[in-house]
């Protein structure tokens, strides 16, 4: 273990490297391009690959060739440049290829405020591409978490051949923290399944385990689309069962495996809670603060932000009567909150975007005093 | 008897033949014209190389008929995906075939920074006019005044010379040549494949749509293939004729040939500095 | 616990005075957290950085009170005037900040930055003048460190002894 005084950003180009990272693309928008000054620093030390792209659109696609080709691969982008990574998205979940995409949430719509911390862009990771998609999104609450977690991003991605998406915000990434790197023994790391001869390269039975990947120029003739294909990598752009076959599949691969992403923190005591805050990201350590000396509140940490274990949610709030969502945004979590609680149950938001002011605790605990 | 068998079918997926490509469609004659490059270098086996294509139809031509590993990617993204897999694999060599639509209008910033970036690609850009895959609309190669669904009055832009462009940029090889100039686009090909190893080498080939350019003109693919034996000219004797008669020809050749390092060998020189 | 911040107009160095003061609580060991808030980078503005720092790891760096906070210009309490009024030692340089907060040190910093001929390291006078009034040990050691790691290190260095030196003289 190494002491740093870390960024959130610095924090998460460390913890890529450790992920065994060795390609980036980016280009340059605040408040996430501390992210890619690192990566330009660190990737040719540690023998890999780091390209200025010419916008988004190159960087998104740009990872996605690599990673085909062989290297761990991430791309950092802040709101602007997210909505325009959205197809590229899309596209490494339809031909499942392990990406890392760090967003690193500003006040939007548009340019918005691009120093200004939010978390408006959480509907965004899970819905920001057309049609049936899906993938996973982790949220660090810390620099410390960033670190530790974009590790787990990686290997996620790496186990299910999904991109990820890594959800931080603006107080995270700016903010510098003590942060603890771990040396190479102490990262247990997971590497995509390689191919065996005659295994399909885009279908398996149980649809919970992602078919293996091999690296282009192995000898497989890979072929790899964007349009509806089967197992083989076929393009059918016409027929009903290899479509929804397919969608099928690669739904079911990622809400299928809900036990092995699924990570959140609870603190107090379901049985006895009467209040609840449900929060993600660096709105919880305000959350955390506030709910000090209360035991009748219990706090839910969502670090998994999709797929999102609403059964859980549904029992750890099953006997409150408030639930008090704090978001720096108009509130978008509170729709999730508000899914899974009866109709007789309160539930309020703590919202506050814009200007970098963050969510204080005395704010939150008002709301609980409802 | 001996059977003879088509020098193209032994890079080709042949499990999925016919094409889909329109009779007399012209990506007929640069697959040939590409296979028979690979086969007069003693090329018989594509497994090192990566095709990359985007949206279109011949973008359709690596995937899926031709027999090495090939990424469909999204409309106007070949490149950068292509610039992904060369980067994180050198070994690969990796050709990127296009039409114009997709290379130079939606992917043309793309294309502009690969070929500023001198990156180690080969790319191919089929030019046929039009937005054939969708019924034939305008693209930023359409002739002025060329009739189309998305310019039913006759289209009102100039067209972008795209090769001449490209000359223009840091790119170590750039060539035009017409369907009907079949030797000189092979020897291009044998040029970027065989000689220049690096950087950016881009090939423009003019192949009109049969479908939704020959047609329209009411002529057949045969027809057509004969006029362009006099519509394409060496781009020296293209630059003396009169402005009028210009723009009735298409100028040919190879604008750029340079061996400069590429993208990677630079990068490469890098990461040694750093080592020292 | 220390709950430390610097309040300014873009261009004062106010982030900086935030990192010198963090890095060097860094290097004494503490956990820290340093936050900022800024307009884009470029001049004017308000800026605000702050720093948290204890023996245990920080649960929330989202501080609404402060132990001591150094105002540096007059542009800077327009927005976070709330914030200053709740901070338990307000700081406000006499010369830069004309509005007067109850209970506030008007320290003269900046006349006398000027008179020294420091005045472009006001923002390490500020480090100085907080370090002065928390006194850990072998601190100044430390910040010397890490000013030697950076540009302007003899005018840096004075800036912090005068920032030291003038706040014991004006507290007492």
């Amino acid at each position: 273990m190494k002491r740093m005084f870390l960024s959130g950003n610095e924090a998460v180009a460390y913890g890529a490297i450790d992920a065994g990272c060795r390609f980036y693309a980016g280009y340059p928008i605040t408040p996430s391009s501390e992210i890619m000054h690192m990566m330009a620093k660190l990737l040719p030390e540690a023998g890999g690959v780091f390209i200025q792209a010419e916008d988004e659109l190159a960087a998104i696609n740009m990872i996605i060739g690599a990673s085909w080709a062989g290297l761990k691969s991430m791309a950092a982008t802040s709101g602007p440049g997210f909505s325009l990574m959205q197809e590229g998205i899309g596209y490494a979940v339809m031909t499942e290829t392990p990406l890392v995409i760090v967003d690193v949430m500003r006040a939007g719509p548009a340019t918005g405020q691009a120093t200004k911390a939010a978390q408006g862009d959480l509907m965004q990771t899970r819905w920001g591409r057309h049609g049936d998609q899906y993938l996973v999104v982790l949220a660090p609450e810390s620099p410390q978490e960033a670190y530790d977690l974009i590790i787990e991003a990686f290997n996620i991605s790496e186990s299910l051949r999904t991109p990820v998406v890594f959800l931080m915000d603006e107080f995270i990434g700016h903010g510098r923290e003590v942060v603890f790197r771990k040396e190479p023994g102490e990262i247990k790391l997971v590497e995509r399944r390689r191919s065996s001869d005659h295994e399909p390269l885009f279908g398996s039975d149980d649809p919970r385990i992602p078919p293996p990947m091999p690296r282009l120029g192995e000898g497989y003739y890979v072929l790899v689309t964007g349009s509806t294909h089967n197992e083989y990598g076929y393009r059918d752009v016409h027929s009903f069962e290899t479509h929804y076959k397919l969608v099928r599949r690669l739904k079911e691969k990622i809400w299928g495996n809900i036990d092995k992403v699924f990570k959140y923190e609870v603190i107090g005591d379901p049985g006895r809670a009467e209040k609840a805050i449900v929060c993600f990201g660096s709105t919880c350590r305000s959350a955390k603060e506030a709910v000090m000396g209360l035991d009748n509140v219990l706090l839910i940490r969502l670090i998994t932000l999709w797929p999102l274990n609403y059964d859980l949610l549904r029992e750890l709030l099953s006997n409150v009567r408030l639930v008090v969502v704090p978001e720096l945004s108009l509130g978008q979590l509170i729709y999730d909150v508000q899914q899974v609680i009866d109709s007789g149950i309160k539930v309020v938001g703590v919202n506050k975007v814009g200007g970098g002011v963050p969510i204080y605790p005395s704010e939150i605990k008002k709301a609980l005093e409802v | 008897m001996i059977k003879h068998e088509h020098l193209s079918l032994k890079y080709m997926r042949r499990e999925v033949l016919p094409t889909a490509f329109c009779p007399g469609c012209y990506n007929g004659i640069v697959m040939n014209a590409l296979f028979q490059a690979f086969e007069e270098l003693g090329i018989y086996d594509l497994r090192k190389y990566v095709f990359v294509s985007g949206i279109g139809c011949s973008s359709w031509i690596p995937s899926p008929y031709i027999k090495a590993d090939s990424l469909h990617t999204l409309h106007g993204r070949a490149i950068p995906v292509a610039t992904g897999v060369k980067l994180a694999n050198p070994e690969l060599e990796v050709i990127v075939i296009g039409g114009d639509g997709d290379l130079a209008s939606i992917g043309g910033n793309h294309l502009l920074h690969a070929a500023r970036r001198n990156m180690d690609l080969v790319v191919i850009m089929i030019n046929n006019l039009v937005y054939g895959m969708t019924r034939g609309q305008a693209a930023p190669t359409t002739p002025k005044g060329m009739v189309t669904p998305t310019t039913p009055y006759g289209n009102p832009e100039e067209p972008m010379d795209v090769a001449r462009l490209i000359a223009n940029t840091n790119a170590n090889y750039v060539a035009r040549w017409c369907v009907s100039q079949y030797l000189f686009l092979k020897n291009s090909f044998k040029k970027v494949l065989g000689e220049i190893k690096r950087g950016f080498r881009f090939i423009e080939v003019y192949a009109p749509c049969t479908t939704f350019v020959i047609r329209r003109e009411n002529k057949t693919p045969g027809q057509k293939l004969k006029e362009l034996m006099n519509t394409c000219i060496g781009y020296e004797k293209w630059e003396k004729l009169p402005a009028e008669e210009r723009t009735k020809h298409i100028p040919t050749g190879v604008f750029r040939e340079e061996d400069k390092p590429g993208f990677l060998d630079n990068y490469k020189q890098l990461i040694a500095r750093l080592k020292r | 616990m220390f709950k430390i911040a610097y309040l300014g107009r873009g261009g004062q160095g106010i982030v900086f005075a935030a990192t010198l003061t963090a890095e060097a609580l860094y290097e004494k060991g503490y956990y820290v957290a340093q936050l900022q808030n800024y307009g884009a980078s470029v001049r004017g503005g308000s800026v605000l950085g702050y720093v948290v720092a204890d023996h245990e790891p920080i649960k929330n760096p989202f501080i609404e009170e402060f132990d001591i906070i150094v105002v540096l210009h007059e542009e800077g309490l327009k927005r976070w005037k709330r914030l200053v009024e709740k901070s338990k030692k307000i700081i406000l340089d006499k010369k830069l900040v004309k509005t007067n907060i109850p209970g506030a040190i008007k320290a003269p910093l900046s006349t006398i930055a000027e008179k020294e001929g420091v005045y472009q390291a006001l923002n390490i006078v500020a480090v100085g003048a907080v370090f002065s009034i928390l006194d850990i040990e072998g601190i100044d050691k430390v910040i010397d460190k890490l000013l030697q790691k950076r540009k302007n290190y003899e005018v840096n260095k004075k800036a912090y002894m005068i920032g030291k030196r003038s706040f014991q003289h004006h507290n007492h």
